[in-house]
């Protein structure tokens, strides 16, 4: 028997996953499920984990074990800021949201992943006709729920909470232990019953699908049957099944009509029902008209009729199992103790200078030859993770020594000083200074970079960017010089555009000049100055000589890497003023009466 | 997701809309004083065979008023009060929606006030999965098409599971429903504002715990259910998981103790130890409440995938410590069945517990089979 989901042109669903497709994104947070899914990973073998990425806001990252190392998921806040990297391996939806946004962001999933095998929705609660809308649009995946615990693919898929989350629970279930048994279950908790029964009697899983309790799970059992059926690794199936619906008649035909051909050992649970005068414990509100009669009893009966084994007690349906033909298992060893005694940091860092490297300074009586921009490399290496090329190492030196001091006017400084003569100490006087960095003072060189990648990115037309800009009454970071104008260009700037010679292609430096074309038409002092230059020729650099994309460079803006080019030198710039108010204490500073302008209250009124 | 039944005024409002002329009355509302011509009452609480039962009234105004005084001294507090459609009983048609996996499926006979179910021949069925097949259907069916698109429209926006038009008078271009029951998807509350909770009718009226449960479900994302089955139980069910609960009750059945059962319920979905806590407080409170001479509590449950047996049991061992003395004066005894994460400590402190109240029946983990603490609840009420 073949159908959409059992047979495709890169083998069944099931081959592909023991092929290694596994790649999951889960949508919405349950720590305790992902940890175990990496706990299987881990425990079968996988060198790295099969969730690629969580879907949730306010985080980037999300600390979970991955064995007893910490590793750090990343977390996106919506399906199109998934990496391509990561988007290529998407395979598996693990929705864990509510059953009020379930349905909504299974249709975004599938649309944006339509290459995915399928799913896991989590949620009790989702409406039957969202349901039935996603069995319209999603047939050929598998699906399991609305509601249950998922789908197991031991020692290579756990979709969900099936099978436990502790790791002394994947053990007692030798989840990672591929098996010859089909498992499939309407109930979550019964799946992990089963699941244990057909281990502990000495038998492996070979794939378990929790189809849920709802009204219309969107992979019906009829599909997972036909899975199971043409499962080369599946040689027997273990059902559980309740009370309501026709689910256990569609196992009963397949297998009069020699559709499925393996053995089946099914319980049908509800047979209680039989002590109430009524239903309504159990009982769905069902169609008027029933073809079948939807009794435990009926049911049990239908199936023994067609050739299953389906005893009327739950002892007697273990028995049933552990009768089953066995085949050879290889379980590996694996420590579940150092997984259930792992104790998470409270902080996640990096090592920012390796402590363990010595410089050599002078070497036989000499000064040991150092690279050149040494410093300026190691402070790169230090911010970014990462060894850096000269012409970086260079360009970053070059910005270091511009931007080092402006002079004692410029507000930072004069704070710096002012402090220092109140009598405070160097780290508050240079505190102060930096205090004062941020949108007015200082704070162009970010604000400047985030312009120009925002501009290039958009491929709008650099007056468009302008016209935007003017429209919005907004200044446009890196722009306008009180002193230098069109004529009377700065010459700092003319000394970094040099650095645009090195490289082969520079778009930020060009639209930065292209704005300026557009701005100086209008003012003349509307130049690029050095904190635009410095911006762009640092975007331009970062992406060619060090392979930055567009995404890693907006991620820099994001974090203000680029004002630390600014607080880094300008740090010695404030040292430098408060060693000299220091040395020249002149006392308290205090600002002349004349310099201030003091307006007249409003509320004093004349007698 | 559940179906639930809605009053009959709210499904008329939500297929006919304005032009509905019904008027829905509570208990203390009465009767317009400008009722001309004749009007048909109904009890609207979701009961079935009204007519049979005497709670369906037609005629004037003063025929009306005094039936409905009459159904509230029988305890009926939700009527519905219409025109009355003079019609001949040939006239008569059954029309009935329900959403089934791949579409609505739509039933139709000609003659009405049938019961389909002892008449199955007399019954044509379609399902219609696409817009296109309205017009089919109403061309086969003979149903006048805007009615019939109309009303699959408000079908589908206002997440209706069932709906039952018995009987229907068509003339021409429109339709009447004399009488309608219909069922909503309980779930899409959240998404629709045509009906809300308040319309629900209940037929059966629950017991005063069997309603704080049910407040409690409404505001977890865990699973709490209880129904009382035999208030004079002698086996009280404190139960985990949808499957794994019936499981153990039918073993119950299977050992043909199914009377003794006192109430069936079950906790799941990773509840809280105070939600826990609240819900063992209403086992244990009907267990008490109990008249049967020997009486037991069994707490079981499957190997649960993520519920936390630790934390839920704490919750449970929070209500018995509160109810310690008269359980022990009632002789109760507490078997239990359970496994999960943190089943170790989570059953190490219940049988801690239970010693030491002098409650303990037995305690075991997965590696007994889940029908073993009802087996010994059994044992120990038969001796």
């Amino acid at each position: 028997m073949t159908t959409k989901l059992s047979v495709r042109r890169r083998g069944t669903i099931l081959e592909r996953v023991r092929n290694g497709e596994d790649g999951i994104l889960a949508i919405g947070n349950h720590p305790a499920v992902i940890q175990s899914i990496l706990d299987l990973d881990f425990l079968s073998g996988k060198r790295t984990p099969s969730i690629l990425g969580i879907i949730t806001g306010n985080r980037k990252a999300y600390k979970c074990f991955f064995g007893t190392r910490e590793i750090m998921i990343p977390c996106f806040k919506d399906l199109e800021h998934v990496p391509p990297h990561a988007r290529t391996r998407v395979r598996w939806m693990l929705n864990l949201q509510s059953g009020r946004r379930a349905f909504d962001s299974t249709m975004r999933f599938f649309e944006a992943f339509p290459q995915a095998l399928g799913g896991h929705i989590f949620a009790e609660n989702v409406p039957e006709a969202h349901a039935a809308e996603l069995i319209r649009r999603f047939s050929g995946k598998l699906i399991a729920g609305p509601s249950g615990v998922g789908i197991l693919v031991p020692g290579h898929l756990k979709l969900g909470a099936i099978g436990g989350i502790d790791a002394s629970q994947l053990e007692a279930g030798k989840l990672k232990t591929p098996g010859t048994i089909a498992v499939v279950s309407t109930s979550g908790g019964m799946t992990n019953e089963l699941i244990r029964a057909v281990a502990a009697s000495g038998h492996r899983v070979s794939f378990s699908v929790c189809i849920g309790g709802d009204r219309f799970p969107v992979t019906p059992l009829s599909d997972v049957l036909a899975l199971a059926q043409t499962d080369p690794q599946t040689e027997a199936l273990v059902y559980f099944g309740e009370l309501g619906g026709s689910d256990e008649y569609e196992i009963a035909e397949l297998l009069e009509k020699k559709r499925f051909t393996k053995p089946v050992v099914a319980y049908v649970a509800g047979i209680i029902d039989e002590a109430f005068d009524e239903h309504m414990q159990f009982g769905h509100a069902k169609a008027l008209v029933r073809s079948h009669d939807e009794s435990a009893r009926a049911k049990r009966d239908a199936l023994v009729k067609a050739g299953a084994v389906s005893p009327a007690t739950f002892p007697e349906f273990l028995q049933a199992i552990a009768w089953l033909p066995r085949a050879a298992v290889r379980d590996t060893v694996a420590d579940i103790n150092a997984l259930m005694n792992r104790t998470p940091s409270i902080l996640s860092t990096r090592e920012v200078v390796d402590q363990s490297e010595i410089p050599v300074f002078v070497r036989a009586g000499k000064l040991a030859r150092r690279s050149e921009n040494a410093f300026a490399a190691s402070a790169l290496k230090a911010l970014l993770g990462r060894d850096v090329s000269p012409i970086t190492a260079a360009y970053a030196e070059g910005v270091f020594e511009l931007l080092m001091d402006h002079g004692g006017a410029v507000s930072g400084a004069v704070n710096t000083m002012v402090t220092a003569r109140a009598g405070k100490d160097m780290v508050s006087s240079l505190a102060a200074g930096l205090l004062t960095v941020g949108p007015r003072f200082g704070g162009a060189v970010n604000d400047a970079a985030r312009a120009w990648l925002s501009g290039v990115a958009s491929g709008k037309d650099a007056s468009d960017f302008v016209e935007t800009r003017a429209r919005e009454s907004s200044l446009i970071p890196g722009i306008g010089h009180r002193k230098y104008r069109v004529g009377v260009p700065d010459p700092r700037v003319a000394a970094l555009a040099q650095f645009a010679t090195l490289l082969k292609k520079h778009p930020h430096y060009d639209f930065a000049r292209a704005v300026e074309v557009a701005t100086t038409a209008k003012n003349g002092q509307l130049i690029l100055n050095v904190d635009g230059t410095i911006a762009a020729l640092f975007l331009d650099i970062l992406a060619e000589c060090e392979k930055y994309s567009r995404a890693e460079l907006e991620e820099l803006v994001d974090v203000e890497f680029f004002n630390a080019l600014f607080i880094i030198p300008r740090s010695v710039g404030f040292i430098a003023h408060f060693i000299e108010q220091k040395l020249h204490d002149e006392g308290l500073f205090r600002l002349p009466e004349e310099l201030l302008f003091v307006r007249p209250s409003g509320k004093k009124k004349k007698k | 997701m559940a179906r639930v039944k809605i009053s009959e005024y709210r499904a008329k409002r939500i297929i006919l809309g304005d032009l509905y002329r019904g008027l829905e009355l509570h208990e203390d509302v009465k009767l317009p004083r400008a009722l001309k011509g004749e009007w048909v009452a109904k009890v609207d609480q979701g009961v079935k065979k009204r007519f049979k039962q005497g709670l369906v009234a037609i005629g004037s105004r003063a025929k009306l008023a005094s039936a409905l005084a009459a159904w509230k001294k029988k305890g009926f507090s939700r009527f519905i009060v219409e025109p009355f459609v003079p019609h001949k009983e040939n006239e008569e048609r059954y029309l009935s929606l329900e959403r089934v996996r791949d579409g609505v499926r739509v039933l139709h006979a000609k003659a009405g006030g049938v019961d389909v179910e002892a008449h199955p021949e007399a019954v044509e069925t379609f399902i219609v999965r696409e817009q296109a097949d309205i017009k089919k259907l109403a061309h086969g069916m003979k149903l006048p098409e805007t009615f019939l698109a109309d009303l699959l429209e408000a079908f589908n926006a206002n997440f209706l599971a069932f709906l039952e038009l018995n009987p229907l008078i068509v003339r021409k271009n429109a339709a009447f429903p004399l009488d309608a029951a219909a069922l909503v998807d309980s779930t899409g509350a959240f998404f629709t504002r045509a009906w809300s909770e308040s319309d629900i009718v209940e037929a059966k009226p629950t017991s005063p715990a069997e309603a704080r449960v049910k407040a409690l479900d409404a505001t977890t994302p865990a699973s709490l259910k209880l129904s009382v089955l035999n208030q004079n139980g002698s086996i009280f069910l404190l139960l985990s998981a949808g499957g794994g609960s019936i499981v153990i009750a039918d073993q119950a059945e299977l050992a043909g103790a199914g009377k003794l059962i006192g109430n069936y319920g079950e906790y799941s979905g990773g509840p809280t130890r105070e939600e826990t806590y609240l819900y063992a407080k209403e086992v244990i409170g009907l267990l008490l409440r109990s008249k049967a001479k020997r009486k037991a509590l069994v707490i079981a449950g499957p190997v649960a995938n993520f519920t936390d047996v630790k934390r839920t049991f704490l919750g449970i061992i929070d209500a018995l410590s509160e109810a310690a003395v008269p359980l022990r004066q009632a002789k109760v005894k507490v078997f239990v069945r359970r496994g999960g994460p943190n089943e170790a400590e989570g059953l190490a402190l219940m049988r801690e517990f239970l010693t030491r109240e002098k409650l303990l029946g037995a305690v075991s983990g997965s590696e007994a089979v889940i029908t073993k603490a009802i087996d010994e609840a059994i044992s120990f009420i038969r001796v």
